[in-house]
């Protein structure tokens, strides 16, 4: 090991020797510097219902990162994607995949609605997608968790690529799952109130945002009830870009010169006529020609 | 049949007038001059019983047989065109064979005879077709008991308690419902396989008309405890006693009148 | 897991679902509904085995339109051995059909690749291979619903705690003529028998919870 602690002997377990000059620093930059999160995480749970006094419904969550190998592709993409008016399907992995696969989903859901003359419930969405995603064999590379709200109550499942389903109280997904599984493992309770979740499904979306390289920028959430949809785009956003302390402009005459030239970028030429045999001719025969015509 | 030459009859596909398929009942004709097949469903089995006609002297005996098994506890007894029948006994062979393939169990009888008899009217709705010249009796014993069907030219199938097909029919039937009525009488039973044997033996002797047809041979089979419940000849001896016992009620009743 | 008893069967399985090293669902249901009667209980792939209980279960409510009543046992289990061996080439699946009809309790084993294999008991999955020896030394004919049960308990239990893709908590179905009931041991109240008396001692009593 190159760095050798104040303490003689090869270094064993965490190095605290940057935390004195790290307090340093936060006391003469006004501040730690701010966390920034240098994949995906989405969340989905049920609250409401039992004695909580609330009716049941469905919060689901979504940090907003696109990345495309190591390059952060959209800082503030859409992961929520809208299947009907009473149910949304929160999209991980292949992002045209997740894109397409609902699009098509949800068009397909509402023909059914149509034809069945009542909206289509849940089990239904969810049958769809595990069935076409199961014909291809996880080649489209789509993870969601779907949740919504039907005539038969609330309902969320997750749906992998090669199309199984799991129907749970509280799901994540994505590379930032873990982060994300952790703050449900360690506060989800049954019957939660709707503020109560939102929060919790927040807290589980950061968790990802702040601990997950593959997620980041801002938490996007969707609380879904008999009553309607509620799309909080953008509910949190815990990265905006800050104000500099200090302008990395130069100042004007920063650079020293030795010598100063000014040149005239304007060219200005004399054409002179010459009298060539044909010039001539040409006109004259234009304008004969054109005496004959009028 | 005054239906005849008035140009409805020249295809299965086209109906008369009057909502009638004269191909299909021209087929009927067929079955009504062929000898008589009779099937009987007893309390513990279903008894099979046909007579064969004997067209010529040189015939093996016991050859040219109109009672075939389908599966281990089903028979198919036809009157009308043997070679009909035989095809359609095939048939049945195929659907048992597919439904155990796709089930793994025996198909019971209403099911094969359903799925025989869809075969049967499939003959009825296309022009370049002629119509089963059959009517066939199905007997099977399954787990919901002994089943007799009869599928008719047009492709319609009733279950039935006995029922008689082929030249006499109608006589045959008269004396079933005799047979079967002591079923239905106060603490009556039905008969047993045994006496049912008896019984179909008697009435297809009754019904056979010595001066207009020839000799005949009588066929039977059954599905009784006495054959493990599997469908099989009545045995020679039984079917001697039957046959010599036929011959001598017919006798009997002739002194009568 | 599924046993058979006299007058019905006993279905059960762990609670765990895997992908690679993570426990994507720690209570899953892999008791899967086939008919009113017949159950399955799915092991190898999720996605695989939900599509052919799915399908099956399609097949099942057609089979009872057409012939007017419920399959046999044993039809089913020929449905399934149908598309797991006709798909074998593109299929993770070892099923295990279980249930109740005329003839009685019925176990049918279909291991991955096809085949049909009726038995008094019947294991599958990456766990069984711990238990086949308790089983074949513990297991007795004649067993009523209660001693059935246990049985398929303490097999589960076994194989969860040897097994590292099995945990979580067991989840078990009595099917008989009268009922479809469903049991839940939680992972907490698992049984330890096998722990020797000084754990044995700290341990609570093992009960059944029933759903």
């Amino acid at each position: 090991m190159a760095s050798k602690g104040p303490v003689e002997g090869p270094s064993i377990g965490f190095d605290f020797s940057n935390y004195a000059r790290n307090q340093y620093l936060g006391q003469t930059m006004g501040g730690l510097p701010k966390a920034t999160s240098t994949g995906t995480t989405i969340v989905g749970m049920k609250f409401g219902g039992g004695d909580s006094g609330e009716e049941e419904g469905i919060v689901l969550g979504a940090d907003t990162r696109a990345t495309a190998g190591s390059i952060v592709a959209d800082k503030n993409c859409e992961k929520i994607h809208y299947l009907t008016p009473n149910m949304r399907c929160c999209g991980a992995g292949t992002a045209a995949d997740t894109e397409f696969v609902t699009n098509l989903i949800s068009s397909n859901l509402e023909l059914h609605a149509l034809s069945q003359g009542k909206p289509a419930r849940v089990v239904t969405a969810m049958t769809m997608l595990k069935q076409y995603l199961f014909r291809y064999q996880g080649h489209v590379g789509a993870y969601l968790v779907l949740g919504g709200v039907d005539s038969t109550g609330a309902h969320l499942f997750a749906v992998q690529a090669h199309g199984s389903t799991d129907k749970l109280p509280y799901m994540t997904l994505g590379s930032g799952s873990l982060a994300a599984m952790a703050m449900f493992e360690s506060s989800f309770k049954q019957n939660m109130k709707r503020e109560e979740a939102i929060a919790l499904v927040a807290r589980a979306i950061r968790a990802g945002v702040f601990n997950d390289l593959g997620s980041g920028s801002n938490v996007d959430v969707a609380v879904i009830t008999k009553a309607g949809t509620e799309m909080l785009r953008n509910y949190e956003m815990p990265n905006e870009r800050g104000v500099k302390s200090r302008n990395y402009k130069f100042r004007r005459g920063t650079t020293a010169w030795t010598k100063e030239d000014v040149r005239n970028l304007l060219v200005s030429e004399e054409v002179a006529v010459t009298a060539g045999a044909g010039k001539l001719q040409d006109t004259t025969e234009a304008s004969q020609g054109m005496e004959v015509d009028a | 049949m005054s239906s005849i030459g008035t140009g409805y009859d020249l295809s299965v596909s086209t109906y008369s007038p009057d909502g009638r398929l004269f191909q299909v009942e021209y087929a009927g004709k067929a079955v009504e001059a062929a000898g008589v097949a009779i099937g009987l469903r007893c309390s513990d089995g279903v008894v099979l019983g046909v007579e064969r006609i004997l067209h010529s002297k040189l015939l093996v005996k016991g050859a040219n047989r109109r009672i075939q098994s389908l599966d281990d506890s089903i028979g198919l007894a036809s009157a009308g065109l043997l070679a009909d029948g035989v095809h359609l006994a095939d048939r049945g062979r195929d659907e048992v064979w597919n439904f155990r393939e796709t089930y793994n169990a025996p198909i019971p009888t209403q099911i094969l005879a359903d799925r025989l008899s869809m075969y049967v009217q499939a003959y009825t709705a296309y022009s370049s077709v002629r119509p089963f010249g059959v009517s066939s009796l199905v007997a099977g014993v399954d787990k919901t008991g002994p089943r007799l069907f009869c599928i008719e030219p047009s492709g319609v199938f009733y279950g039935y308690r006995g029922y008689a097909v082929g030249k006499g029919a109608v006589l045959a039937r008269t004396e079933l419902e005799k047979a079967v009525g002591k079923e239905t009488e106060e603490g009556g039973v039905a008969l047993t396989c045994r006496e049912g044997v008896l019984e179909v033996a008697r009435i297809i002797h009754l019904v056979h008309d010595d001066n207009k047809d020839k000799e005949f041979e009588l066929e039977m089979t059954w599905i009784s405890p006495e054959s493990n419940m599997k469908h099989a000849v009545v045995p020679a001896d039984l079917l001697a006693e039957a046959d010599a016992k036929g011959k001598a009620a017919l006798e009997e009743g002739m002194e009568e009148d | 897991m599924a046993v058979q008893f006299d007058g019905g069967v006993v279905i059960g399985a762990d609670s765990r679902t895997t992908t690679g090293a993570y426990i994507a669902n720690r209570v899953t249901d892999k008791l899967t509904h086939i008919h009113d009667r017949i159950y399955c209980c799915r092991s190898g792939s999720a996605a695989d085995t939900q599509a052919v209980a799915d399908a099956v279960h399609q097949h099942c409510q057609v089979y009872t339109a057409v012939y007017g009543g419920p399959p046999p046992v044993a039809t089913v289990a020929a449905m399934f051995e149908k598309l797991c061996y006709e798909n074998k080439d593109q299929l993770t699946a070892g099923i295990i059909v279980a249930g109740w009809d005329e003839e009685g309790g019925g176990v049918f084993n279909i291991p991955v690749g096809g085949g049909i294999f009726q038995q008094p008991w019947a294991i599958g999955g990456s766990g069984s291979t711990y238990v086949y020896g308790y089983c074949d030394a513990t297991y007795k004919e004649g067993w009523n619903e209660a001693e059935t049960v246990e049985f398929v308990r303490n097999t589960l239990a076994l194989a969860m705690s040897r097994d590292g893709s099995s945990g979580g908590t067991i989840r078990m179905c009595v099917i008989t003529k009268d009922k479809v009931e469903r049991h839940f041991v939680p992972g907490n109240k698992l049984p330890r028998f096998w722990e020797g008396k000084e754990v044995l001692a700290q341990a609570p009593k093992p009960s059944i919870a029933v759903a």
